[in-house]
């Protein structure tokens, strides 16, 4: 037991020592490749299609719980989701290969109101092009992907969300 | 097009962690290495940086990585195989001004006299095909690697394990590849240390 809280707290504190600065910026994606659409129900059971958004702004997060960088950004995002909701931009966090149960789990640490997707075998980040977690990016209400962010952001940096609601226009 | 930075934080702990680094310094290409020590966690560290890149190699004591795996659906047996594979946490981050691309199978592990390849995602995901390893467990390995390929713009960074296949305690010099604008650089990290199984 002593040994298991050990390395509970050298988990802790390595992981959160290192998890400290986010990136910087989004990267514009020139060529605006269209967004694969996905079918995926949230941790409430509500489904979602991709292609019900069309007409709307996305910001569109993969994550998981255990990606320290994921959990860095998460409190920023909901900060940002409580001022973009209103403004008719939309949130959507993509956990990837976990269950509900790990999903809650999280969420009592880092309660979050957008809502969270389950890709849990990985079929949906597959089709995207992303490599590594955190990966978010900025669908246009064409349903195109424009922006492009890896690694950990500050959501509710005001600069970066920018040109994120100048998509609105 | 990139839009402007964000505020950039260092913590308490963080200025702490780098009072206690050491700084070695390379002459070729201008690039430094940085080793520290963790005086909470006692584990090492290896920063190799050059012109707002930075590479960080940080040990983990292979109970910790068993634990991570065994929390993910990883039988002991394979979850010891991890531990026991020269595991690092990796942080890579682009902070200078071109994009950056790597593929890990150009790194080598320098050790003893021979050029080693990396163990990537792919090397695993053949053992744990073999090993009949149940997929959920093996999606949640795969992510948590270094990805093998990736691309990072001005302000992106990626976290994830590297694994280099030594055992615990053994000493080694990685040589690293990266693209900076399309042009290669070369580096290397010498004397790096795999943990010690505790």
């Amino acid at each position: 037991m002593r040994k298991l809280l050990f390395f509970l707290l050298l988990f802790l504190l390595t992981e959160t020592s290192l998890a400290q600065r986010p990136g910087e910026g989004l990267t514009l994606l020139p060529e605006r490749p269209q967004a694969p659409d996905f079918e995926l129900t949230d941790i409430d059971g509500d489904t979602h299609r991709l292609s019900d958004y069309r007409g709307k702004v996305l910001i569109i997060n993969f994550w998981a719980t255990w990606c320290p960088p994921c959990r860095e950004e998460m409190p920023s995002m909901q900060r940002a989701w409580v001022n973009i909701k209103e403004e008719g931009i939309l949130m959507l966090a993509v956990n990837v290969g976990e269950d509900e149960d790990r999903i809650f789990e999280f969420t009592a640490s880092y309660p979050v109101e957008f809502p969270l997707l389950m890709d849990q075998d990985s079929t949906v980040v597959g089709a995207w092009p992303v490599r590594g977690l955190p990966t978010t990016f900025v669908v246009d209400p064409q349903g195109r992907l424009v922006y492009r962010a890896i690694g950990g952001r500050e959501w509710d940096d005001p600069e970066l969300l920018a040109p994120v609601r100048a998509l609105k226009e | 097009m990139r839009t402007e930075p964000n505020r950039r934080r260092v913590s308490a702990a963080g200025v702490t962690f780098l009072a206690f680094a050491a700084i070695m310094l390379f002459g070729t290409a201008g690039a430094e290495v940085i080793t520290a020590k963790d005086p909470e966690t006692g584990l090492l560290s290896w920063t190799w940086r050059e012109g707002g890149i930075s590479i960080e190699l940080v040990q983990r004591l292979p109970d910790q990585t068993r634990a991570f795996f065994l929390g993910r659906g990883f039988p002991g047996e394979a979850a010891d195989l991890v531990g026991r594979s020269c595991v690092f946490q990796t942080i890579f981050r682009n902070d200078g001004e071109r994009p950056v691309a790597y593929d890990l199978d150009d790194w080598a592990v320098l050790f003893r006299g021979s050029r080693l390849p990396l163990q990537t995602r792919k090397t695993w995901e053949k053992e744990w095909q073999a090993k009949g390893i149940d997929q959920a467990a093996r999606i949640a390995f795969r992510w948590s690697l270094l990805p093998t390929t990736q691309g990072f713009e001005p302000g992106d960074y990626n976290w994830g394990m590297t694994s280099f296949g030594l055992s615990p305690g053994e000493r080694f010099d990685l040589e690293l590849v990266i693209s900076v604008g399309g042009e290669r650089v070369v580096g290397e990290i010498p004397a790096l240390v795999c943990a010690a199984d505790r």
